[in-house]
């Protein structure tokens, strides 16, 4: 081909791969599962094992940096730790104690109990490679029974949900992406809504009416309506309440308890969807 | 080889634009599938720089995340405009380059935005004219800074490609 005859068929090139675009566009805009494309499961599947190996060697390397720093306040975190962790002990066995009165009286009242889920653990191997999406892209895939849709958290709260899963790799939509949701409710009072991410590290706590008294640090936990997180996970903690006195609606901004946008490690629920009944929520 | 090395650059790219978010912040500013694109469509090969321009797109869009096309859609237009840009005007000195890279990537911001606006995808960082303005400004110098040192490279990947493209660029406007 002459570089004349190239010149002119060049328009109808652009042309035709502009339109297998828009038709790639079209097809995935419509489809509800679009963030589990063939292509995004071949490419990262095929990348995941070679950023997982750089983020290793790279980790390390940050890790050698930080240890010396680290030892040398090792002596007062490990006092603070130890009181710590005498005070949670104390907790944990006044909330086994309210548990086992709790399931007791659930079956004195023939109510259905929570279903027990398992626990994978995972590691972040990416994040946020675009400016547009939180996303996180973790180590484990459909070969360690990652399925979509599966919770993610760590021991302090919720990260997220599965959206995307290869063999070795799953992509987790992170609770402060502008396209999530959850089904959430102020601990104290009861009261619903959904929380919505809005970017910069926060959420946002949506429907929950003006006349409802909410104070900041207050907690806030799933419901188990959304049919994705099971009942009573904690979401995070009411940072500042935006009152409107002429609107319907709190405008409630809320702290992740988890640290979404800096976390390394982090566990997936292994819920069954059919697991969370709707009659959780009740 | 050559289309090996072109390849194999989109790849690498990719990668770094999967791991390196995870260290440095700042790094969602930079669009590395972008700046290959214009490296290649300045290469004065519009077909070059606009098939470059979709595989690094999808390839972006598979890993960042969204809807897949919107990032291929707005790269092969951009591949495109930069590659005929090359062939009609002298863009071979580095400011001229830094220029293109510019325009670029608010080129290629404009248009994600807008597709996804029309998909009716909402998007962060968009929702007030100033803040969509700072983060045009915000990719545009991030973008930029990178080119620097990304071009240095690919000049040292492709020395070949790189001589024979001033020869001929001398021979047009100088001869």
């Amino acid at each position: 081909m002459s570089a004349n005859t190239a010149q002119q068929k060049t328009p109808w090139i652009l042309a035709a791969l502009l339109l297998s675009q828009v038709v790639l566009m079209s097809t995935n805009a419509r489809h509800p599962d679009s963030e589990q494309s063939v292509l995004r499961i071949w490419l990262v599947t095929a990348f995941a094992p070679i950023v997982h190996a750089a983020d290793s060697v790279l980790s390390s390397i940050k890790g050698t940096g930080a240890s010396y720093i680290d030892v040398r306040h090792a002596r007062e975190e490990n006092v603070e730790l130890r009181e710590k962790v005498e005070r949670l002990t104390a907790e944990l066995n006044k909330e086994l104690e309210r548990a086992a009165a709790l399931d007791s009286l659930r079956r004195q009242l023939a109510l259905p109990t929570h279903p027990e889920y398992g626990k994978l653990a995972a590691n972040v191997i990416s994040r946020d490679a675009s400016l547009w999406f939180r996303r996180l892209t973790i180590d484990r895939g459909t070969l360690d029974g990652v399925k979509r849709d599966m919770p993610v958290a760590t021991a302090g709260g919720i990260v997220g949900r599965v959206i995307s899963v290869g063999p070795n790799f799953a992509m987790v939509q992170a609770i402060t992406d502008k396209h999530a949701g959850v089904g959430a409710m102020l601990q104290t009072s009861r009261a619903m809504g959904e929380v919505r991410g809005v970017d910069n590290d926060r959420c946002e706590l949506r429907n929950i009416s003006s006349s409802e008294n909410v104070e900041p640090g207050e907690s806030i936990v799933t419901t188990g309506l959304d049919r994705i997180y099971p009942k009573g996970l904690l979401v995070g903690t009411v940072e500042r309440v935006e009152a409107d006195p002429n609107g319907p609606w709190h405008k409630i901004i809320v702290k992740p308890a988890a640290p979404v946008d800096r976390v390394e490690h982090l566990l997936i629920l292994l819920v069954d969807q059919k697991d969370l009944k709707l009659g959780e929520g009740k | 080889m050559q289309t090996f090395k072109i390849a194999l650059t989109i790849v690498v790219a990719l990668l770094l634009q999967m791991l390196l978010p995870n260290y440095v912040r700042f790094f969602q500013y930079i669009d590395l599938a972008l700046l290959v694109t214009v490296y290649f469509s300045l290469q004065r090969a519009p077909v070059i720089g606009m098939v470059t321009g979709m595989i690094a797109g999808l390839g972006g869009d598979a890993v960042g995340g969204g809807i897949l096309g919107v990032g291929g859609f707005s790269k092969t237009l951009i591949g495109y405009l930069v590659g005929a840009a090359s062939v009609r005007l002298s863009l071979e000195n580095p400011l001229a380059r830094l220029s293109v890279v510019a325009v670029a990537s608010a080129g290629n911001t404009v248009l994600f935005v807008g597709l996804n606006q029309m998909l009716e995808q909402t998007l962060p960082h968009v929702s007030t004219w100033a803040e969509f303005g700072a983060t045009i400004g915000w990719k545009m110098l991030g973008d930029t800074v990178a080119s620097i040192i990304l071009f240095v490279v690919l000049d040292r990947v492709f020395s070949e490609q790189a001589t024979a493209r001033r020869m001929a660029i001398r021979k047009r406007f100088y001869e």
